[in-house]
């Protein structure tokens, strides 16, 4: 059997619900959604640890607030990430399913490596919210960090192998014809790659610290030259880490193999030039982080968007050379099921307004001052709610009465 | 076949049983503790008692640190180990419910989004939109049960949907309302528990008695109700699980209900005792204990749920060792017990040696291995020392002479109501019978 076999053959038989480009585009943008929190948590953990080393007012004013960003940041990073590997599983099911066995050690390891790093995150931010203005410690966050590089390394490792089909089977099975169960195989470690998933941190925690500041510049309880600090901290760092990830970019690319014409992929030259552009902006950027704050979200935000479709094209172009395509997957159209989904989809948008509404009203009124929101706004996101509730247990009722299984 | 894992002792299919077991602590305490949180805030206002406000603040906290990172890493846990130890299994059900997940999500990020604003907001933003926000999260989190409940129901009960292959159809099968029920009246149980330990921990002595009893009432409703949703349950369970269970097919099944029964009995008794009762007896040390007590009934009756399912993986339509056991004519699906009865079945594999010999003991030993390890490894330990449904035991109970002794035992795996059939052609059988000898002999 060769590999061509292989993959198309464990193909779930099943089929797909939907047409799989859907999948793929949900797949791609929830992946940036997702890897833009990854970096914030790693970006203000390390930032966090940097800024308490220098032992100055303002730099321990800030690793204590970027002690909340990296727990409520982790949170909002893994129930993103549950998306894309929930859709990554539906298109490439014979590559996910195949890595993640061939290092089922590893992916299991990973779980309780986060969840230490998740834990000294709150270890950290519980551990200096009550301490003194001049003091704070980083044994909780130097822990936080240390760990979530190593899940930073699985998860790169278990990625690549997806990637390498066509050495799987020489990993466990043996020349004598013995077959390794142990789920212990590591493989596929590239650098270059790593670094450009890695380096970015710096520049959306950088952009994150310019909104920070814009975001806190009229309340009255913030110290200007402590906001002004902030935004220009962020200008700068996102300036250096975007130009480090554009080189580390290029040495990822030496890294692809020739055939695939990579840098000729309209999707890494779209990348490439808004690498470009967004480091361009945010160091003209500098000196004034505030006004300037949300145009370099925009950019990054799109700069990531655009390479994780870059991303995506070279994973079709790794799995093309195993004879793989996912716009062949036989599709068994499921329209009920998509229906619930991209309407629940539409009014998760509307509810999430009123969480979004609250934060920011909450977060503009100085401490001790209490922010009144339009009561409507919570009432129509609860009735929302309530209104999906009745629809979804009518259609059950409905279907289990048609079905003969509700008695 | 995708490459096989194999957990030394306890089998692959454990690690899943714990994790899942692990996970509906904080799930369940996710799902149901704010509908407790949103009543203490309600009556906080109405009457004017600011004083109520941190039991809330120090409540939300705990399900923040416990549901919001082992709950959610756990949730995700489930899944990695679903796709290391079952991926066909996982992939079955994703490639048929993953809209449902995917809506499950949606109220996820709405879950997240409005506990962490619940919880940073209070006391900042206007007690009317703070408590709704409390409802927002209280909902969404009870939707998120409703959804995945579907799909724990069907993959004990697939309903219609073997005819039809529709989503609602499998979703909203026999067990659906039965299991969401108890459930639901689960989460009021776990929510009341965790709600008494933390209220036990109030600096105020009249509020700290107050809510251990308000905690204790509703986790005494919430188990009373379970009672009967329970019941329920159990009676629309399908035929085939309930003769496992009545019938003594698999005694353990009756084992595991009796522990979960115990432990529903030492929870309520200690909800009426210690919260109702002596609400001074309700503490971080007896409330310890308690969920101690709650994670072994929980364990038990998922256990309960997962083997009266048995041969399959996903009821009627996938054995617990992933192959496809009928044809879905909805989905063009066909079973494969069939195609590798005739074609074999490690002509079909992937990660197999390349030369198998028939003539040749070593190669044949070892094709064996492989054979087993896929039909058998799912649910039995295969290794010398291994404590879960010990191949090697199991088999020297037979106490064969011969591989040819256990071909015959092979034949009649199917017969056995809780076995899948063996699945492969002269070759798999021999090749497998070979190995399995070896094994014994090697005792």
């Amino acid at each position: 059997m060769d590999i061509a076999t292989y993959v198309n053959s464990m193909r779930d038989p099943a089929g797909l619900p939907f047409y799989p480009i859907v999948f793929q585009f949900l797949l791609v943008l929830t992946f940036a959604l997702h890897i833009i929190m990854v970096n914030l948590v790693v970006g203000s953990t390390f930032l966090a640890i940097w800024e308490i080393w220098k032992r100055d007012s303002f730099g321990l004013r800030l690793s204590k607030a970027l002690g909340r960003v990296i727990t409520v940041g982790m949170s909002i990073a893994i129930v993103l990430g549950v998306a894309p590997l929930l859709f990554v599983q539906v298109i490439y099911d014979p590559f996910w399913y195949t890595a993640t066995t061939l290092s089922a050690f590893w992916a299991l390891l990973f779980l309780v490596v986060i969840t230490l790093a998740f834990y000294a995150g709150y270890g950290f931010y519980l551990g200096n919210r009550r301490a003194e203005v001049d003091t704070a410690k980083t044994g909780w966050a130097l822990v936080a960090a240390g760990l979530l590089l190593f899940t930073a390394l699985f998860i790169h490792m278990l990625s690549m192998e997806q990637l390498m089909p066509q050495h799987w089977k020489e990993w466990i099975v043996s020349a004598n014809g013995a077959v390794s169960y142990s789920g212990g195989e590591f493989h596929g470690v590239e650098f270059g790659r790593l670094l450009h998933i890695l380096i970015p941190s710096f520049a959306v925690t950088g952009v994150f610290l310019m909104l920070y500041a814009a975001y806190f510049k009229d309340r009255g309880d913030y110290d200007p030259e402590y906001l002004e600090y902030v935004g220009q901290k962020g200008a700068w760092m996102a300036f250096w880490a975007s130009a480090l990830a554009i080189g580390a970019g290029f040495w990822w690319l030496g890294l692809i193999p020739q055939e695939f014409h990579f840098a000729r992929n309209p999707f890494f030259l779209a990348g490439a030039i808004l690498g470009v552009a967004t480091t361009a902006y945010i160091g003209a950027s500098v000196y004034r982080p505030q006004e300037r704050a949300i145009p370099s979200a925009l950019l990054m935000f799109l700069t990531v968007f655009v390479m994780c479709c870059a991303r995506e094209a070279l994973r079709m172009k790794h799995m093309s050379q195993a004879g793989y395509s996912i716009y062949n997957y036989p599709v068994n159209a499921d329209w009920p099921s998509t229906i619930l989904f991209f309407a629940t989809f539409i009014m998760g948008l509307f509810v999430l307004y009123f969480p979004a509404v609250a934060a920011f009203e909450a977060g503009k009124v100085r401490s001790g001052q209490i922010a009144t929101l339009d009561p409507s706004i919570g009432r129509k996101a609860v009735s929302a709610m309530i209104a999906w509730f009745v629809i979804v247990a009518g259609l059950g009722i409905i279907v289990s009465l048609k079905n003969g299984v509700l008695f | 076949m995708y490459p096989f894992w194999e957990v030394p002792f306890f089998t692959s299919g454990m690690v899943i049983a714990l994790i899942a077991t692990f996970h509906i602590l904080p799930c369940h305490l996710a799902t149901g503790a704010f509908w407790f949180t949103v009543f203490v805030e309600r009556k906080a206002y109405k009457e004017n008692r600011p004083e109520l406000l941190e039991f809330i603040k120090k409540y939300t906290l705990l399900i923040l640190i416990f549901c919001f990172v082992i709950g959610s890493l756990s949730g995700v846990g489930i899944w990695y180990a679903a796709t290391v130890a079952s991926p066909r299994g996982i992939s079955g059900l994703i490639h048929n419910y993953v809209w449902g997940w995917a809506t499950e999500w949606v109220f996820f990020i709405i879950e997240i989004a409005s506990i962490y604003v619940y919880y940073y907001t209070l006391g900042k933003i206007d007690p009317k939109s703070h408590l709704m926000m409390g409802w927002l999260y209280a909902w969404a989190a009870w939707i998120s049960m409703i959804i995945i409940t579907g799909i724990l129901a069907f993959m004990l009960s697939s309903g219609k949907w073997v005819e039809t292959g529709g989503f609602f159809d499998g979703f909203f099968n026999q067990t659906y309302w039965p299991q969401l029920l108890t459930r639901t009246a689960l989460m009021f149980c776990i929510a009341g528990v965790y709600a008494a330990i933390v209220a036990s921990t109030l600096r105020n002595k009249a509020v700290r008695k107050e809510l251990v009893r308000a905690a204790g009432l509703w986790g005494v409703l919430g188990m009373l109700a379970g009672l009967a949703f329970t019941a329920w349950y159990l009676h629309r369970l399908p035929a085939h699980a309930k003769e496992l269970w009545l019938d003594q097919s698999l005694p353990y099944l009756g084992h595991l209900l009796n522990v979960a029964g115990i432990s529903y009995a030492i929870v309520l008794l200690w909800f009426v005792v210690c919260c109702l009762i002596r609400p001074k007896l309700a503490g971080p040390v007896s409330g310890i204990i308690i969920l101690i007590v709650l994670f072994l009934g929980i364990g038990a009756g998922e256990g309960f749920r997962e083997g009266a399912r048995r041969p399959y993986i996903i009821d009627q339509y996938m054995y617990g060792n992933q192959i496809v056991a009928r044809d879905i004519p909805a989905k063009h699906i066909k079973a494969e017990v069939p195609k590798f009865n005739k074609e074999g079945f490690l002509s079909h594999l992937f990660f197999r040696p390349d030369k198998i010999n028939p003539d040749n003991k070593n190669q044949l030993i070892r094709a064996g291995s492989v054979v087993v390890h896929y039909q058998c490894g799912n649910c039995h330990a295969l290794d010398r020392f291994g404590k879960m449904r010990p191949l090697k035991r199991l088999l020297a109970n037979l106490e064969p002479e011969s591989p040819e002794d256990i071909e015959g035992f092979l034949d009649s795996l199917g017969d056995y109501p809780y076995m899948p059939p063996f699945a492969g052609n002269e070759l798999d059988r021999k090749a497998a019978s070979e190995y399995l000898f070896s094994v014994v002999v090697r005792r």
